[in-house]
């Protein structure tokens, strides 16, 4: 091998090697953009709000869900008590549910509640301390709202439409 | 025999809790507060370690052979007890409660104690509600409070409200009914709530609109209110109460504070109050007007010259607010009517005067855990004389005048340590002794125009 086609040949391998490195970026930033855009898409719609079998509705409003969590509308269409539970204020899920759903910030739904309770005029949402108890209430409580992620979904629970 | 031991102390234990919660529950029943609902429920779920170490479960009184649980009482309480077993759900009856402790030291005059001498703990807070939700529509709930500030409130547990709240009416996010019994008085943004250090920006309220030292009178009175909640998808809740009292007027500091240098009663007369708050559906945006017309009497002692003379203080109250996620921008202005009319007296029945306060309030939130405040609040007991000099010349109490107006800047920082606890630090300067009360500086020519505040607290709620 003369000296020349070694330079060529180093010089090949290092642009494929500059190639595969660029690929690699290229492919790599690629597929964070995806990953990204994907988890934003599934960051809308991975959780949902659920109540209770017993309630007959399958839709609400944006304006009466608001109202169901800031305590202020205390019954179904039908006349039963509304039973509302939540996770703790700095819950990831609590913070998304109330930004995206309700659109209040969770230090606002907080001031209502305390509001209402140390006034007399209204009670506060029953506090679920994990999924799994937010899940076993929705299940065992007639009337009861809250909101769970697509995982902890099944059929023991019914999933209400935002109109 | 470890095994049998801990199945019988386990029955015993539940058997024991049974009853107990069985005797709640018949107290409610007959009309009293329990526990009951909370007791039941933690009562199942509740795991408890013995002096061996081994956990045991609490069980529920269903999973009981009968002859442990069963105690002779007639049936119809039986079945009382059994129908509220039955319907009772967790979160129907909510029991709540807050305390708080507060070390004041001030540069001089006495706030809550003898704070100007090293300080002191004088002001100490704590309440205790329950509400309970018989009927999908009814809502019953009661508060106990105590309040020790100072010479003005002793700590001696008083009723802060206790009633009825029966919705009419609810279609969707609009709401209306009726609430009677012992209210809290709804003006401007804080007083609803203004014993609960939790609900409130700062350590002392801005006192130019929540005064300390008639607090009792504002507080709360026996009253019968109707309210409404209207919401409207795009533009917002309006949200009203309107109603009629009864103030509570036989309170020392109130007396002191409004009947200067008389020694009479004051009797309570029908009053009106009511209370509008507009917000935004994100409740960024929160505007509010709030009015009272409160009427009390004097009945003066056998000694003194004047014959039972009315007194009226109507206060209009307008509120504003700004919430974003990080910070709140909060003002609220007062315009108070104070008339006093058929004492037989000259001075007394020219009292006819309007007072103005006003504060303008930032809050910021730095984390969730950690918030500031920064404001200015002012007081002028008389708009038309807001130097003071005008009443010190007609009143002979030249060097006074400070006791017409207060003019208060405030900084604080909160730490919210856990969603239960709080700590928090503040400190005053003011220049006026307007909000300053009577009782804790009986005399008005010792204290000080121009004096610093500075106060701690801690509290507690669930």
């Amino acid at each position: 091998m003369n000296p020349h086609s070694f330079s060529y040949f180093v010089r090949i391998t290092f642009i494929y090697y500059c190639l595969s490195t660029y690929r690699f970026f290229a492919y790599r930033t690629l597929l964070t953009f995806f990953l990204l855009t994907a988890s934003q898409a599934f960051a809308v719609n991975h959780y949902e709000v659920v109540i209770n079998k017993s309630v007959g509705e399958s839709n609400i409003s944006a304006n009466s869900l608001r109202s169901v969590f800031s305590m202020h509308l205390k019954t179904w269409p039908d006349g039963t008590k509304i039973r509302v539970f939540v996770l703790a204020d700095d819950d990831p899920l609590h913070q998304i549910f109330s930004k995206e759903k309700l659109n209040v910030f969770p230090y606002q739904l907080r001031s209502t509640w305390d509001r209402l309770v140390f006034s007399g005029t209204g009670q506060a949402p029953i506090k679920v301390n994990s999924i799994e108890e937010m899940f076993e209430k929705i299940i065992s409580t007639p009337g009861a709202i809250g909101y769970l992620w697509r995982a902890n979904i099944n059929e023991n629970v019914n999933v209400l439409t935002i109109k | 025999m470890k095994m049998l031991t801990c199945s019988q102390l386990s029955n015993f234990l539940a058997g024991f809790s049974d009853k107990i919660v069985k005797q709640f529950m018949l107290l409610l029943l007959f009309g009293s507060v329990s526990f009951c609902a909370h007791a039941e429920n933690q009562g199942m779920q509740k795991t408890i370690t013995n002096s061996q170490g081994t956990s045991l479960k609490w069980l529920p009184a269903s999973a009981l052979p009968s002859f442990i649980t069963e105690v002779k009482r007639p049936t119809w309480i039986n079945n009382a007890a059994d129908w509220y077993q039955k319907k009772s759900v967790q979160g129907d009856l909510q029991i709540h409660g807050f305390i708080g402790q507060s070390y004041i030291v001030t540069s001089h005059n006495d706030v809550f104690g003898n704070s100007d001498k090293g300080g002191s703990f004088g002001l100490t807070e704590a309440g205790l509600n329950a509400s309970f939700r018989p009927l999908p529509k009814l809502l019953v709930s009661a508060q106990v409070l105590s309040r020790r500030a100072g010479e003005g409130n002793s700590g001696m547990p008083r009723l802060d409200f206790a009633f009825l709240d029966y919705r009419l009416y609810s279609h969707e996010a609009n709401q209306f009914g009726i609430r009677a019994g012992r209210l809290k008085n709804p003006f401007g943004f804080y007083n609803d709530t203004r014993d609960v250090p939790f609900t409130r920006p700062s350590i002392l309220l801005p006192q130019s609109i929540y005064f300390d030292r008639t607090r009792n009178l504002a507080l709360s009175g026996d009253s019968v209110q109707m309210y409404g909640d209207f919401s409207h998808p795009k533009w917002g809740t309006f949200s009203t109460q309107l109603g009629f009292l009864f103030p509570i007027v036989n309170d020392r500091d109130t007396r002191t504070s409004i009947l200067e240098g008389l020694g009479g009663n004051l009797t309570r007369e029908v009053s009106y109050i009511g209370r509008g708050i507009y917000e935004t559906n994100d409740k960024r945006i929160r505007l509010a007007v709030s009015g009272i017309w409160l009427n009390a009497n004097y009945v003066p002692t056998a000694t003194e010259q004047l014959s039972s003379g009315a007194l009226q203080f109507s206060p209009i109250y307008f509120s504003a607010q700004y919430n974003a996620e990080r910070w709140s921008l909060t003002s609220e202005y007062a315009i108070r009517h104070f008339a006093f009319s058929g004492f037989n007296n000259q001075k007394l029945d020219g009292t006819n005067f309007y007072g103005e306060s006003y504060y303008v309030q930032g809050e910021y939130r730095f984390t969730p855990k950690w918030e500031g405040f920064v404001r200015y609040d002012a007081l002028f007991t008389d708009r038309s004389d807001k130097s003071g000099k005008q009443w010190a010349s007609e009143n002979n109490k030249t060097g006074q005048e400070h006791s017409r107006y207060a003019k208060d800047i405030t900084v604080g920082l909160r730490w919210n340590v856990t969603p239960e606890f709080m700590l928090r630090a503040e400190y005053h300067h003011v220049i006026g002794t307007g909000w300053l009360s009577g009782l804790d500086n009986p005399d008005r020519t010792q204290t000080n125009k121009v004096w610093d505040l500075f106060a701690i607290q801690g509290s507690y709620r669930f």
